[in-house]
């Protein structure tokens, strides 16, 4: 069996008090495993979104386990989260969230530059990124020049550029028209297949489950099933 | 990160303006009113200020300030010639007084009596003729505005002077010049010149004429000498000097730069528009935080998701802080300085009427200590909002 990159054990997490209550994760358990490519499906309300901002350490869940690389996040400490984060996770978000007033190069190179790492490494590791999604022409443009599909290719480009060991993608083609979404896709592929990255994909669109190597059915706030895709 | 804050920053032009117009108004605001203050400082100093050649002002012990005085007994001139290293000592007389004039209207003015040997003290007039020369014509006097406007007004007309059926308190008036007349305490006083010194707080018409004059118009009184005007022996300590009269004769003696000093302190005690001058540098304030505040607070608040995706990426909160706070000081730093040159243009304009402005060292020091204050606070509020940032935020959902 392939390495585990997040173990996660009877998560539960509520959110609100007393009778205003509500159960967002009721147990969720779940193992995704080195270069593979997990989608996270299921209706709106499941509770995809409370796992993986659970699991990234953007929330705090009630109990539960989950290791990420072997280390327990709820073991760390706000800050040490943070770094954690910095260096171990990148995000491709639907609404693409790239910076407005910066250039492609400098969105690409933000997690480097958050890190304190050299500009100019770090600005040529972007640019290398940015060659190697098609958007080699658009160093220097800002987001705002940039059709829905190139700005959802920046920031996958910016999700990898520090080489996080997994990526998170929240609805990454529902912004975009299919082909566009489909060549997002086929582009996480390729950079999954030659990184060996780990990637999780919450999605509503099924033209894309294809490319995942397994399928997690939401429900409820619990996984209902894993499947073998493909 | 810094490139990163003052990129985020700029990049809404609609509020980054709004941004520097709020800090600049603030800057502007605080500025203004500490070069009113200082204006009206200056002001109120004025007779010092006039005459520059006085090394140690020699008044009455209770004296604070050359606004508020008591006069001394005439010896107290003598005693002070005697203290070693006083090269010479003038009597300076001041008296307020109230003048009539040829329609039958009636004016306060403060009078000067100076020293007829020398006439220190009497200020330069618009005439070509000298005014020691002008001074000596029995009863002439060289009156000034003081600050005023439009307090100087004789009859146009002959008929209106004197007139022997009453008042002509409503005839046509024109400025005073020279050899207009007017009388104090029924005797009578010649303009010899008009001059134009500074304008004394609060505002009043002054007039300056000789000792002799002074005291021909003045009923008779025991103490009528105001301050004795004292130049020292070249080489001497001006400190010492001053002690020195203080300790032989047991008046109060200062040097010009002290006595300005205790003016101001005694205006600041004193004087009810200090308050009003602290109430405007508040209000400007104020008015400031709301406008700085609330758009500070506001770009934050839109920029919220950005924060949010960098702390999603790792940035740490003092990261984050520290970018808050580049955008509050290069907004500062900018605003401030784009309110202070608004500032000192304005002031020009005005100082060149009869607006009591003169902008000093710190007055753009407070004018930036106010901005900073304003900012520091606004740049805290919205380093709250940071603490409200959610990364969750960014997703779908």
């Amino acid at each position: 069996m392939s390495k585990t990159v997040l173990h996660c054990k009877d998560i539960v997490k509520t959110y609100g008090e007393a009778e205003a209550a509500v159960l967002a994760l009721q147990g969720v358990t779940l193992d995704v495993y080195r270069g593979e490519m997990m989608m996270l499906v299921g209706p709106s309300g499941c509770g995809k979104t409370t796992f993986v901002s659970c699991i990234s350490g953007l929330l705090d869940f009630d109990s539960g386990v989950c290791d990420i690389l072997g280390k327990d996040i709820t073991s760390m400490d706000t800050e040490e989260v943070v770094a954690f984060r910095g260096r171990h996770i990148g995000f491709v978000f639907q609404s693409f969230n790239l910076l407005p007033a910066l250039t492609c190069v400098e969105n690409v190179a933000l997690p480097l530059t958050i890190a304190n790492a050299d500009k100019a490494q770090s600005y040529t590791k972007a640019k290398v990124l940015l060659d190697a999604v098609g958007l080699g022409e658009k160093y220097d443009s800002k987001p705002k020049h940039l059709s829905g599909g190139e700005q959802q290719r920046v920031a996958v480009a910016r999700a990898l550029v520090h080489e996080p060991d997994l990526i998170i993608c929240d609805e990454p083609t529902s912004s975009l028209d299919h082909q566009t979404g489909q060549a997002v896709m086929q582009l996480l592929q390729k950079m999954k297949n030659e990184t060996h990255i780990t990637i999780i994909v919450v999605t509503h669109d099924n033209r894309i489950y294809k490319y995942g190597d397994r399928m997690a059915h939401m429900e409820d706030g619990k996984i209902r099933k894993v499947e073998q895709l493909g | 990160m810094f490139t990163i804050a003052v990129k985020i920053l700029i990049e809404d032009r609609v509020k980054y303006i709004g941004l520097l117009i709020g800090i600049a108004f603030t800057a502007f605001l605080v500025t203004f009113a500490m070069s009113y203050f200082a204006g009206f400082m200056t002001r109120g100093f004025a007779l010092v200020s006039e005459n520059p050649s006085v090394d140690i002002w020699v008044m009455d012990r209770a004296v604070s300030s050359s606004e508020a005085t008591i006069n001394m007994s005439d010896a107290a001139l003598n005693l002070v010639k005697s203290v070693q290293g006083v090269e010479n000592a003038v009597p300076l007389y001041m008296q307020d007084m109230t003048a009539r004039f040829p329609n039958g209207h009636f004016q306060a003015f403060q009078v000067i009596g100076v020293d007829d040997a020398t006439l220190s003290g009497i200020p330069k007039i618009k005439s070509t003729r000298d005014a020691s020369e002008l001074l000596h014509i029995p009863g002439s006097v060289i009156v000034d505005s003081g600050g005023t406007s439009d307090k100087l007004q004789t009859p146009k007309y002959m008929k209106d002077s004197y007139p022997f059926d009453g008042p002509h308190l409503n005839a046509a008036t024109r400025k005073l010049r020279f050899g207009d007349t007017l009388l104090i305490n029924d005797k009578r006083i010649v303009v010899a010149g008009v001059s134009q010194t500074i304008p004394r707080f609060p505002p009043r018409p002054l007039i300056y004429t000789t000792l002799s004059n002074f005291k021909r118009l003045t009923p008779s009184q025991v103490k009528r000498l105001t301050f004795v005007m004292v130049k020292i022996k070249s080489g001497s300590n001006l400190h010492l000097i001053a002690q020195k009269i203080q300790k032989q004769t047991g008046l109060k003696a200062l040097t010009s730069d002290d006595f300005k000093k205790q003016t101001v302190m005694w205006y600041l005690v004193n004087s009810e528009d200090v308050g009003d001058m602290v109430n405007m540098v508040v209000l400007a304030m104020l008015v400031g935080f709301g406008v700085t505040g609330v758009m500070l607070y506001m770009f934050t608040q839109d920029n919220l998701k950005y924060y949010a995706l960098l702390k999603a990426m790792g940035a740490s909160s003092k990261q984050l802080r520290v970018m808050i706070f580049t955008q509050v000081f290069m907004s500062a730093l900018i605003g401030s300085g784009i309110g202070i040159g608004v500032c000192t243009l304005v002031g020009k304009l005005v100082a060149n009427g009869d607006f009591p402005y003169r902008m000093m060292w710190f007055s753009p020091l407070f004018g930036l200590i106010g901005v900073l204050i304003v900012s520091i606070t606004a740049g805290l509020i919205s380093q709250h909002a940071l603490k409200n940032v959610e990364a969750e935020m960014l997703f779908a959902s």
